[in-house]
Parts: C-alpha cells; structure tokens; sequence
C-alpha cells in the first residue's frame, strides 16, 4: 500500500538495510545449498539394499586352528543354523549389500579380451541365498542344490551358470525386449555363465559405486578365511536369537566369530558419513536460520528505538496501529526480498561451483523457491516482535519536547 | 584514554545486554563452526611424516592393459604385481625400499582361558621401520636374514602388547598367529602417522596394522589380501603359484631416495626394469613409470574428504553470514548514538578519539566471541566424534592442538576488527551539525 | 464543535498519582482561533494531547462534532485523527528519511486517497506555504520555518477541520514565526479551527480568544487578552 515512501526511506538509510539484505542473500546461498546435499545423501540412504533388513544377521567365521576342514565345518554350522527354531534360512557367502568390501568383476556379452566389461558385485552363493536375503526372483529359476560346486584355487574357473539383478540384466541387454534368461555373457574375458534367473534387486557391497545395483551370484561356495554368514530370522526373532546363535558357533574352537551385526547396524555403519553430513547440515541451517532470525529481531528493536518519534508522529497524523505494524512489516519484507533475490543467484552460482568441485548433484529447482518462503517467513516472524512494539508506541510522544 | 575507552564499551555493552550478547554468539558461533571444520581438514591434509616426507616415493609402473589407462588420464595402477614388487625390491637401487601388503591373523593368547581375536596385520619387509621412522619402545625390527630366511617374526604394536603381555617387554616371546608359532623381535611406541600414507586402499584415516611380519612369510604361508586386488588378464590355473605369476595388482611399494639425483637414476633403473620386461612380453602399454612423494601421493589420492571441503566452503559462508550480523548491529548501535557522537564531537573529540572509542568497543565484543568460539570448538569436535562414535579412528580427526587455538584467536580477532571497522568509520564521521538540529 | 466537560486526566505510576488536568471544561466553536496559554506544567500540553486524540481522558466527557470521542477505539480515534485534525509541532516533526513530498503525503497514504488526488493534495498544500518547488528535498536541507511551513502543509493536506498547534514557533526566529503566523491566521480565515498551545504571549494574541490554564483548570477564558495580559 504505501511501498513508494517504504523503498525511499530505505535508500535514504542503505547501510544498515544492504547488509541485513547481504546477510539474508548469504544466509539463502547456505541453505539452499546445505538442502541440496542433504537431499541428495537422504535419497542416496533410501535406496532399498534389496534384502530382508530388518531380519538378517551377518557375522564373520575365520578358521584359524592348523588343520581345519572348512568345508564340512561351514555345512555343520548351517546345518545347525537352519534348525534353529525362529531362524528362516542362512548361508555362507563372501559379502552382502552395503558391508563396504566385496568382489567385484567385469561382464561382457562377447568372450574374449579387450571388450569393455560392465562392472557388477559378484556374491558367492548356493541355493539358499535368495531366500536369506530376502529378495525374489522375478524371471527364471534359483540354483539347484546339485549346481553348488566349491571352489577350487587350482582352478581359475567361473560356474557355468549365473543369476543377475534385473538392473545388471538391463546394463548387459539394453535392446532386449523379452526375457535375459538363457542368455550367456562372459566372465574373466572367455569365462561363459549362462542367466539362469533374474533377482527384482540386490545392491552390490560398496554404498558409493557408481553400479551399486549390479550384483550376481554365482553358485559356488568359497572356503577361505573371508567367510561370511548371513542368518535370515522370523520377523520379531532376530535380537532374541543373536546370542543363542554366538553360543552355538562357539563350540566348534577351531575358528573366532567376529562382527556379529544385524543388517539394520550394516547399513547404519555404512552411511554413518551420510547421515552425519544430514545431521550436521541441518544444523548449520537451524544455527544459521536462528542468527539471521535474531539479528533481523536485533537491528528492527534498534530501528524502532531511532525512530520512536517519528512512529508517533505518524501516530498523530492518523496511522493506525495495524498501519504502523504492517510498516515495519512490509520494510522488512522490501529488505529481505532484495536479499532473497540476490540470495537466489548466489545459491545457484555456488551450487553450480559445488557441483564441479566435488561432484554433487546439481539441485532440484524447488529448493530456491522453498528456501525463498523459509526466509520470507523467518523474517517475518523475527520483525513481528519489534513491529508490535512500534505499534504500541502512544502518539502523545510528537508532543514532547526533546 | 584506552582505560576510558574500554569503561564507554563496558557501559554500552551493560546497555544493550541482550543485543550485546546476540553480536558475541553469533561471532562465537561462526568462529566454531569454522574452526570445527577447518581443525579436521587440517588434520586430513597434514603431512604424517614431515621430517622426510620429500624423500619417500611411492613406486608406480605401468603393467596394466594396453586397451585402457588403469585410470584416466593414462595414470599406472597403484600397486605393483608380485613380479614386479619383488624384483624392484631384489634390485635394491635406492638407500632403502619397502613392499607390503595388508592382511589378517587369528591371535592366540597365552591365557588359556583368553579368546582368540582377529587383527590385522602388515605383511612387509624389514626396513619399513627405519624408513618410515617407526618408534620402538621394545626390541628392535627384523634383519634382512630374517626376510631372507622366511623366519616367523613379528613386531606387535603397544596396545596390543598391553592386551596380551600387560605392557611388560615381549620381545623375545612367542606369539600364536592363525596356529602357527612367531618370535616377538620388537614392540612399538605410540605411532599412528595421519593420513596412513603408505597405505591408502584401507581407510586413508585407519590406525596402523597392530602387527607387522615378513612379507615373504605372508607370501609363503598365503596369508589372505585385505586390500584391493586388481587384474586385467585373467589368471591361470594353479592357485597360488599361478596368482604370484599374474598380472594383478595387489603390493604397494615405497623407495626411500635423498637427492633428485638419486630420484632421477631411479626413474631410469624404473626404465631399464620395464623395457627388459617388455622384451619378455609383458609391459604392453608405452613407458610410464611415476614417482610421487608423500605430499604428492596423498593430493593425488585425494585424501581430504570432499565432504570436508564442502563443509569448510559452506562453514566459512556461516562465519560471514555471522560477521554481517554483527556489523549490522554494531551499525544500528551506532546511527542510534549519532546524536551522543555528535555531542561528543562538538565537545571537542577528534575522529581518531571516536574511532579508539569504538573500535575498542567492538573489539571487546570479538575478544569475547573469540574466546567463547574456542569453547564452540572444542564442542562442535566433541559433535563430530560422537556422530561417527562407530569409527574410532575419528578420535584422531578432531584433536585441537596449539595451532589451532591460536588460529581461532586470530580469527576471532579478526572477524571483530572486520565487522567492527565499517560502523567505527561511520561513527567517527557523524557531523555534529547535522544531528543535532534534526531530532 | 469541540466540547470538553469536566475532563480530568491522571498519570498514575506505583508510587505518584499526577494530576494533568481535573474538572477541565472547554467548547471551541466551528472556525475559532483559540490560543491556549499558562505556566509550564499547568496541563496545555495534556489538554492539547487529548483534543487531539492522543491521549485517552481519565474522567468526563469530550465531543468532537458532535461525537462521544471517549467511547472510539484505536482504529476509529486514528480515524479521527487523520480526516478532522491537522497538528503542528514545536520540533515540526518532519521524518528525516523522507523528502518534502513523501513528508506530506504521509497522512494522505492513512487516508487512501488515489494516487492522483494524493498528488494534487500535496503539490496544492505546499504551493500554500511557498515550497511547491522543494518537493524532492530532505527535511536537513531546510531552514526550520521552511520546515515548519512543511509541517504545515502536512496539516493542511488532509483539509482538516481542525488544527492543533503545539508552540509553532517555538524553535523560530522572530521573522520566522512572524510569517507562520500569518499563515494560521490565513488558514483560519479559509474556516478552520485552530487551537493554538503557546506560552507567548504575543502570539496568543493574536488569536481571537484566549484560554488560560493553570494547575490542570481553565482559569479564565475571554475574547480579549486583557486578562491573561494582566496575570
């Protein structure tokens, strides 16, 4: 209603507006960004790992007495495993999604070398292994228990047969219209593994790769010092059980068990950088959002107080007390949109510098628009205090002498 | 006059408690913010071992496949192949050479009743001590016979010589690693060098493997490889046998070299090495070969995290966001004093007494939001390390020593004197006349 | 018509009860020029404050044409405020980061006239009192009767029915005032009211009427200044 004399007034007194203006630009360029990364590693941490989470234990078997049988210590232990009561199925494999360390190879559809292979996690597995992880097949069949072959070191030969994620299956066949199962690609440049079946999904180990959802078991069953087991339990069974499982694979000395982590711990380990960038982002936003808050509180009391007067003698001459808040309320508003504006450029710039320097995400158009409301609202809020107090100053004040 | 000065900024700060106080937050909190990140990412980018940092060199070859660059652009492979580990150490061209490679053990205590653990350990040759000047608080590393004579030694770090012998001197004793008897030859003092620069495919921030034993017992007894193993050409058949004769990757290696002409007749053995492989058939891509020095290793591998950098750039926009805070504020205190400036001038202040007055005024105010920074600090540390409580080596990330506390006090200082250096000039520039005809 | 009856006025803090004004009782008729004199502290100020709305009244009664201004809230006394009063202060009261025009048209934007009539309100007010060619000057940039004048035409720009003025010429040279004057009695004789607070009394005599207070009363009241000249 009256922004002509508003904007006049502020340019008569532009120091102290420009750097509440400056303050609020910087304060947008900060949390616009701060919000782009957080939504960046909130998506990121949301990916589904593809397994049964919040029911699976892993832990470590390491073998260490001198003359160990691993193979039929490993078929004792998951015997025994799969017997106990409240425990849906388990086996033994070299990794699991998001356990940061695992095997990877390259796949390519043509045998020999020199093709560019697509990179997937491999997971050593038998036929119990889609059934602990708790995804599902969508196309194709599981291994069969006569398919499962152990591996041997003297060897340095793949398993005939492979089954792959449907985003590893899109990867390797992008035209392919119909079904991937039956199809051979080639592993170690001349190795063939024939598709078998097609999982809806399973992440590789490492929470970074850039092929986190390309993974293939393969039916083979490693008997080395990296053994892992993965032990599947009914739902509400898994905490109950961890330490009737550590009692039960105690007693066989000839190995140590280590890192005993349900897969809720897993992830939780896994994104911990993630979750603390998300924790200490936000709180940069909030300290951040709080500073400009107050010193916008800070710098209106000072205004109110230089200009008692003259709000008295608009007083005098008919201003009501809405009109005198809605001043101060729509001199704020002036300020900050002139902040907001510049703080728009500024954040866009700045994400555009983050994204080169640290490969980020470039952000999501809304977040400036969002950012604009927030800051709009909190300078708001903080002048309302000030402006209520600048309402309720009495006309009679034009009257006093100085 | 500075006595008086500071008794006007004491009254003018007892003036305005509330506002006084918003102006030494925010400057603390800025000065916290920024400090917390610019502690940890100056301890990620330190130099772990600056008193010969320029004189160790990580060996890089190129063995890798002649279709594609082991990384873009044409950058050798980071690891050397055993063949070439091994030979390059056999030549033995620079003052010292070190090879290694991470691996596990099974501990078995004495104690019978004591549980046998997991740990890692560092499988290498015996002047990595000296090389890396590893400190020993026991004992002494192993000779080259040892090496030579695939003789079961270890030198164990002091913890966990704390775990098994209670801290008593071990050297001398045996110890049961994965059922197979080893003779503690030495026993570490505190070392824990950051970055773990001789090796960073394990953590760039990890502790140091808390056992250290000959990489040609590892080799023999086939210890398992706890790094990153990469191949381009598939291995034969014949497991290890077959492995060792690969083409994968798997053995890092550091040469210890004095003088650049030592450097330079290095790269040249480096040369002579691959052109006679390439006569054997192997070496496929063009001649390659890299030496890079701690400092030059640890910025090629990128080791500050850009979670760190991000943070710092965004920390160091807080601290500005938090100094425009305050000198607006300062600015308000100012222009609503104009006509107690004015007063003060046509009693006869100069604008230098003026500008004394308030910059004394808003320097107290920074001294304040420095010190009180310092604090912020050290609690935005404690924040950190809570919020990665799961990974112990964060402790060692988020440790303020002097230099940092002094920072932060130059910074605070700094900050005040910025922010309050607009408002000084603007009240030592209040005309008398004006302001006091007008209200 | 402005009628005060047995007006009093109370300023209570926790331990001091101050009586401004008691019993006070005033009519002023349509285009009187009323000068209001009498020692200071002796409620010429309080008395102005409530005339013009300023204050709210302890006790008793005052109408403005007729209207019960005592029962109005906020809204509606600002209201008043605005369309029926015109003030003029001793200090002007300019607001120092507007120019002479947006100082003018500070009471036309509380009355929501269009930007047009706000236009010519202003231009005509302030060709009035000589200064329609310093629209876009600062308040500092003025002498204090040229200030005055501004403050002036602010009154007047509202065409206002009455004007209330608090020593106008207080902060004046004698030329200056000289010529303020002659502009009030100019406007009163265009049929304004004008209630005019001074302690000079050569000023007050210029009014037609004169009305002297003393300790919160109307002492006396007359149509000449012999009285008050006497005192």
């Amino acid at each position: 209603m009256e922004l002509g004399p508003i904007w006049r007034a502020i340019l008569r007194n532009k120091g102290s507006y420009l750097l509440i203006a400056l303050q609020i630009a910087v304060t947008m360029a900060i949390m616009v960004n701060a919000i782009a990364i957080m939504q960046e590693r909130t998506t990121k941490m949301a990916r589904p790992s593809g397994t049964d989470e919040d029911n699976i234990i892993t832990l470590s078997s390491i073998p260490f007495a001198p003359d160990v049988d691993v193979r039929s210590m490993i078929d004792e232990d998951l015997a025994m495993l799969r017997s106990m009561a409240g425990v849906r199925d388990a086996f033994a494999s070299n990794s699991f999604p998001l356990r940061g360390g695992g095997w990877s190879m390259g796949l390519a559809t043509e045998p020999g070398a020199g093709h560019d292979g697509i990179g997937t996690a491999i997971y050593f597995s038998d036929e119990h292994a889609i059934e602990t992880f708790g995804t599902s097949l969508i196309d194709g069949r599981n291994f069969a228990h006569d398919e499962i072959s152990w591996n041997d070191e003297a060897v340095n030969k793949w398993p005939a047969t492979g089954i792959i994620t449907s985003a590893l299956a899109r990867e390797l066949f992008p035209d392919e219209q119909g079904t991937v199962v039956g199809k051979t690609v080639f592993i170690n440049e001349n190795d063939p593994v024939k598709i078998v079946g097609i999982l809806d999904r399973l992440q590789a180990p490492w929470d970074g790769w850039d092929h986190i959802e390309n993974a293939m078991l393969v039916p083979q069953r490693l008997d080395n010092e990296y053994m892992r087991y993965l032990i599947r339990t009914e739902p509400g069974a898994r905490d109950a059980l961890i330490p009737l499982i550590e009692e039960a694979l105690a007693k066989n000395k000839d190995r140590i068990i280590e890192d005993v982590r349900t897969m809720n711990e897993v992830r939780e380990r896994s994104y911990t950088g993630d979750a603390a960038m998300i924790k200490m982002l936000s709180f940069i936003v909030i300290l951040l959002t709080a500073i400009t808050g107050l010193g916008i509180v800070g710098l209106a009391s000072f205004s109110v107080s230089r200009r008692t007067r003259q709000i008295g003698v608009r007083r005098a001459l008919g201003a009501t007390r809405p009109a005198i808040l809605r001043y101060f309320m729509i001199e704020n508003f002036i300020v900050s949109s002139v902040g907001i504006l510049a703080g728009g450029i500024f954040a866009v710039a700045l994400n555009i510098f983050m994204v080169q320097a640290f490969s980020l995400t470039p952000l999501a158009w809304y977040v400036v628009p969002i950012a604009m409301i927030i800051l709009w609202l909190v300078g708001q809020v903080a002048v309302a205090g000030p402006a209520r107090r600048a309402s309720a100053i009495s006309p009679a004040i034009a009257t006093r002498s100085i | 006059m500075f006595r008086y000065y500071l008794r006007l900024g004491l009254l003018s700060i007892r003036a305005n408690p509330a506002l006084s106080a918003l102006m030494v937050a925010a400057i603390a909190i800025g000065i916290g913010a920024c400090m917390t990140i610019v502690t940890i990412h100056y301890i990620m980018s330190g130099n772990p071992i600056p008193e010969k940092s320029d004189q160790l060199f990580h060996v890089r070859v190129d063995s890798w496949d002649p279709n594609e660059a082991y990384d873009e652009p044409n950058e050798p492979p980071e690891q050397l192949t055993y063949l070439d580990a091994t030979a390059l150490y056999a030549a033995g061209r620079a003052a010292r050479q070190v090879i290694s490679f991470l691996s596990s053990r099974v501990i078995e205590p004495e104690d019978e009743g004591a549980k046998p653990f997991q740990r890692e350990t560092r499988a290498t040759t015996h002047e990595f001590f000296t090389m890396f000047n590893v400190p020993f608080k026991y004992g002494a590393p192993w000779d080259r016979t040892a090496d030579e004579t695939l003789e079961r030694v270890v030198v164990i770090n002091d913890k966990l010589n704390q775990t098994l012998f209670g801290g008593a001197d071990s050297s001398g004793r045996m110890l049961m690693l994965t059922g197979e008897p080893y003779r503690i030859v030495g026993v570490l003092d505190e070392w824990s060098p950051v970055p773990l620069f001789y090796d960073l495919n394990n953590g760039e921030y990890g502790d140091p493997a808390p056992v250290f034993l000959p990489f040609s017992v590892a080799v023999a007894g086939e210890h398992g490889r706890w790094g990153n193993t990469n191949c381009w050409k598939p291995i034969g058949d014949g497991g290890m046998p077959a492995f060792l004769a690969s083409e994968c990757v798997w053995i890092q290696m550091w040469a210890e070299l004095h003088s650049d002409a030592e450097r330079q007749s290095y790269l040249q053995f480096l040369d002579a090495y691959v052109s006679e492989q390439k006569t054997l058939g192997r070496f496929p891509r063009a001649m390659n070969n890299r030496l890079d020095d701690v400092q030059a290793w640890l910025t090629y591998n990128e080791v500050v995290d850009d979670d760190v950098g991000v943070l710092l750039g965004l920390a160091l926009l807080f601290l500005v966001v938090c100094l425009l805070n305050t000198i607006g504020l300062l600015l308000a205190k100012v222009m609503r004093r104009a006509k107690d400036i004015s007063l003060r001038r046509a009693l006869g202040a100069s604008k230098a007494t003026l500008f004394g007055q308030y910059i004394v005024e808003a320097g107290m105010i920074g001294l304040a939001g420095g010190l009180l920074g310092i604090l912020m600090t050290w609690l935005g540390l404690r924040g950190i390390e809570n919020l990665f409580s799961a990974y112990d080596f964060v402790a060692k990330l988020v440790r303020m020593d002097w230099v940092m506390v002094l920072t932060a006090v130059l910074l605070a200082i700094l900050s005040a004197l910025a922010a309050a250096l607009y408002p000084t000039w603007r009240a030592s520039n209040v005309t008398p006349a004006t302001q006091l005809r007008i209200q | 018509m402005l009628q005060m009856k047995n007006v009093s006025k109370v300023y209570r803090t926790d331990t001091v009860e101050t009586h401004a004004l008691r019993e006070f009782s005033l009519t002023v008729e349509e285009g009187e020029f009323v000068s209001v004199t009498g020692p200071s502290g002796s409620g010429k100020t309080t008395f102005l404050n409530i005339a013009g709305l300023l204050e709210e009244l302890t006790g008793g009664s005052y109408e403005l044409d007729g209207r019960d201004i005592s029962k109005l809230n906020d809204k509606e006394r600002s209201r008043v405020r605005n369309e029926k009063i015109g003030f003029i202060f001793q200090s002007f009261n300019l607001i120092p980061e507007l120019n002479i025009f947006d100082n003018v048209d500070v009471p036309l934007r509380y009355r929501r006239f269009d930007a047009a009539e706000r236009k010519k309100r202003i231009v005509d007010s302030l060709e009035m009192v000589g200064l329609a060619s310093r629209l876009q000057h600062m308040p500092a940039q003025l002498s204090g009767g040229q200030q005055q004048r501004v403050a002036i035409a602010r009154a007047l720009a509202g065409e206002p029915r009455f004007l209330l003025a608090d020593e106008p010429t207080g902060n004046l040279d004698s030329n200056m005032a000289d010529s303020v004057m002659q502009l009030l009695a100019d406007i009163n004789s265009t049929g304004t009211t004008i209630i005019m607070v001074t302690h000079e009394l050569t000023l007050a005599d210029r009014a037609r009427r004169n009305i002297f207070v003393r300790d919160g009363r109307v002492s006396d009241s007359a149509g000449n200044l012999q009285l008050a000249a006497a005192s």
